[in-house]
């Protein structure tokens, strides 16, 4: 007769192994940490969550805009508010992803074992420019007619047209509100476990990892 | 206002320097966002709760 304990440690078990994957994520007491390095007292290491921030009300937005669909902006105008929350926040987004960036890039934020939380993040700046842009896409007025027009001979240029049709606003609806915002979500599940399992990098000056 | 309103009937305007052609709307954003790094790094962040850095306490 096995004992509760001796249950919760047999590795036969993918439950548990998928548990201790997921305890093992980060050090102990470091997914929510309430206290962080003096070094972090600065404003440049605030982007990050001001990115975080506007990510959410980005998301937020698009959820009600969903519910409206693609055409409600143009003929109603709680509509047109929520179509312009959506696009703002995509703004300020960008403008603190950037402003993070420039401030990661300046103190090597790659050191200590971080490259993958520093290509992580490269691929974040990737993924959002690719949802930003079918979002573009999905306006269903000239601007975006004119947008896919000039966009296919590119995509088509490096061989992607055949999957990816920048001319089929359906197809880039979905892309937008599904494939992409999923991929930028998971990528930064990813991205902010990696911090918290490596910490916040210190600053160059810093000296802290020998 | 209707879809059409939205539809400006202006060119922009653009700054011309060599081969750089860039929207005044889009080098003032830009202005701005380094603006706004530079400030991130000169302004003091508030410490709160009256705490002092660990490199500033007693004992350390």
């Amino acid at each position: 007769m096995t004992t509760r304990t001796e249950e919760r440690k047999d590795q036969s078990n993918w439950t548990n192994r998928l548990r201790g994957r997921i305890e093992g994520l980060v050090p102990p007491g470091q997914a929510l940490p309430a206290t962080q390095p003096v070094y972090v007292a600065s404003w440049i290491y605030v982007f990050g969550v001001l990115t975080l921030a506007a990510f959410v009300v980005v998301i937020a937005s698009g959820c009600v805009l969903s519910l409206g669909g693609v055409a409600w902006w143009h003929v109603s105008s709680v509509g047109h508010y929520v179509n312009s929350v959506h696009l703002w926040s995509v703004e300020v987004f960008f403008g603190f992803m950037v402003v993070h960036l420039w401030g990661k890039f300046w103190m090597a934020a790659w050191r200590g074992k971080r490259a993958l939380t520093w290509i992580t993040g490269v691929v974040l700046f990737l993924a959002s420019i690719g949802t930003s842009f079918t979002g573009f896409l999905s306006q269903s007025n000239f601007s975006a007619q004119w947008i896919g027009a000039e966009g296919k001979d590119g995509i088509n240029a490096i061989g992607a047209g055949a999957f990816f049709n920048v001319l089929n606003p359906g197809q880039m609806l979905l892309w937008h509100v599904v494939l992409l915002p999923l991929a930028v979500a998971l990528i930064t599940v990813w991205h902010i476990i990696l911090v918290r399992r490596h910490g916040v990098v210190p600053p160059l000056d810093a000296d802290l990892e020998g | 206002m209707n879809a059409l309103t939205m539809v400006t009937t202006e060119p922009g305007k653009y700054i011309h320097w060599g081969v750089i052609q860039i929207s005044v709307a889009n080098a003032a954003i830009i202005g701005v966002m380094i603006l706004v790094f530079i400030l991130a790094l000169v302004i003091p962040f508030p410490t709160g709760h009256g705490e002092q850095p660990d490199e500033q306490r007693p004992g350390r």
